[in-house]
């Protein structure tokens, strides 16, 4: 029972149930598992994704995240669970009105760190995705590839159990990439932390054995 | 500039609501004394044929609280002026026992026409004059006055409470992208509305020190130099500091409720 996500006859359904956009899946996911997720635009993957945090209800089927069932969650456990998810959009979803170093920290203001140890936590995070000089800076004043890495650390703050990334390296440049990957390999080595990634294109850089599921015609099918 | 808006469109309505409730405390304390007059000043004129006790008429109707004889010398004296004494003394013999009798309570009409035929059944009690006409329109008109006040004061009320709200809403949707982010990383409800309560709360707060303000001006300044009777002798009942706190509960509590409503009524996030 090491499955961090499993999923049996799962079916998701946007318009109350009536735009079915995924049918039928079935797969588990094991700690410490690196997930490629690809399809066409408009498969499906981001639907996906979206009810592994809990955004969208299954329609059918059995969808159990961390333990917890997602079809009969309450909002107060989906709020715990969240809090074990370091979730990575494609537009960044930094809060604009923020600092940088505000940003990265934001698990840890909502698991009730001190300040003190915000301010520490920002600096290494920053370390880490190379940001160190831009703490006190708006993400406004960055470039795409500078918030994603913010973005990056931000789900990296907590040590997350599982980390979802939505297209992360969508259209950022090859070096704000690359740190991407590094660290997503890294937590997943190190911490086996659980990932999986939604990406149009698998890096070729890529050192981790790694699992790879396609989304198409609403099923989600493994490639070995 | 566009700060400052923001928070005069949510502290003017919620002054509205201050300044309505501070208006009535006032109102109810300045008046109160004259209300009071109205209730008890009135009385109704008993005569019987031998003297009464106030035993005797509460016996009649538990209504009656006091009792007061007319000094029948007195009347007689200036009924029979220029008459001999041994007229006078005749007229005396002759006269009936006069009461002015006093009530409990603020009775309507019928409840005194009540008490009037209580005392009439009587054989000793000759005549019971109630003067309910009169009296009963001074005390309704100042109560009618008093419920107009409440009403408008409600009024204002509610159409101010609808104006937090709306404003709360543009702050909602001003603020709803970091909430939705926050919600997403499990930050709990009272963290996401963190910033509007903060703010709500603030404002609350600076309500409350303008309708003060407002008060003191009228009490300390104002009320000495208006030339109004009773706004001099009741000065001290203007404005007292315990309003003060009043006020705040109330704003506050306003505050809370327009925030959670606001923060309630959004479904979950949708992107
Ligand atoms: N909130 C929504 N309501 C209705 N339909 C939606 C919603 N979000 C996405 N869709 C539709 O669901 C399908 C899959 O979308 P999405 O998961 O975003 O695809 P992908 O991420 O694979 O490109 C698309 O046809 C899209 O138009
Ligand atoms: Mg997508």
């Amino acid at each position: 029972m090491s499955n961090v996500i499993s999923a049996k006859n799962l079916t998701l359904a946007y318009d109350n149930g009536r735009k079915e956009i995924i049918k039928n899946a079935s797969f588990n996911i094991k700690k410490g598992d690196f997930v490629f997720i690809t399809g066409p635009s408009g498969s499906g993957k981001s639907t996906l994704l979206k009810s592994l945090y809990g955004q969208l209800k299954p329609k059918e089927g059995n969808l159990v995240v961390g333990g917890r069932d997602l079809a009969n969650i309450s909002s107060r456990q989906l709020q715990e669970l969240r809090t074990h998810m370091g979730i990575i959009f494609q537009d960044y979803k930094l809060i604009n009105e923020w600092t940088v170093a505000k940003n990265v920290v934001l698990p840890l203001m909502i698991a009730g760190y001190s300040l003190d140890v915000q301010e520490t936590q920002a600096h290494r995070l920053l370390k880490h995705v190379k940001l160190s000089e831009h703490a006190d800076k708006y993400p406004l004043e960055l470039s795409g590839g500078e918030q994603q890495r913010v973005g990056v650390a931000r789900a990296l703050a907590k040590n997350p159990v599982v980390i979802l990334a939505d297209e992360p390296t969508g259209n950022l440049d090859d070096y704000s990439s690359n740190v991407i990957w590094d660290l997503m390999e890294n937590a997943c080595q190190q911490l086996e932390t659980t990932v999986l990634v939604v990406t149009h294109k698998i890096p070729t850089i890529f050192s981790l054995p790694y699992r790879h599921f396609i989304i198409e015609s609403k099923g989600v099918y493994e490639v070995h | 500039m566009k700060f400052i808006k923001n928070h005069l469109m949510f502290i003017l309505p919620l002054m509205a609501i201050l300044l309505g409730i501070e208006f009535y405390l006032v109102f109810d304390r300045t008046t109160d004394s004259y209300e009071k007059g109205l209730k008890e000043g009135y009385t109704m004129l008993v005569v019987t044929k031998k003297p009464v006790t106030l035993q005797k008429l509460k016996q009649l109707n538990p209504h009656i609280a006091t009792l007061e004889a007319i000094k029948r010398e007195q009347i007689v004296s200036e009924v029979a002026q220029g008459v001999s004494k041994q007229s006078k003394k005749e007229i005396l013999a002759a006269l009936p026992y006069f009461y002015n009798v006093g009530l409990d309570s603020y009775l309507g009409t019928s409840a005194l026409e009540k008490i009037k035929k209580d005392l009439e059944k009587d054989s000793n009690i000759k005549r019971v004059e109630t003067f309910g006409s009169s009296y009963s329109s001074a005390y309704r008109l100042f109560a009618f006055i008093k419920f107009l006040l409440k009403v408008f004061i409600g009024f204002m009320g509610i159409v101010s409470l609808f104006l937090i709200i709306k404003q709360m809403e543009i702050w909602k949707y001003a603020h709803r992208e970091r909430m939705q982010v926050m919600e997403i990383f499990g930050a709990p409800l009272m963290l996401r509305a963190g910033v509007l309560f903060k703010v709500a709360i603030f404002d609350a707060f600076i309500a409350t020190l303008l309708t003060s303000a407002v008060f003191l001006y009228v009490k300390f300044v104002w009320a000495a130099q208006s030339g109004i009777d009773l706004m001099m002798q009741k000065q001290d009942d203007l404005f007292k500091m315990t309003d003060m706190a009043i006020l705040l509960g109330v704003a506050l509590l306003l505050v809370i409720v327009a925030v959670y409503t606001v923060v309630f009524s959004s479904k979950g996030v949708q992107e």
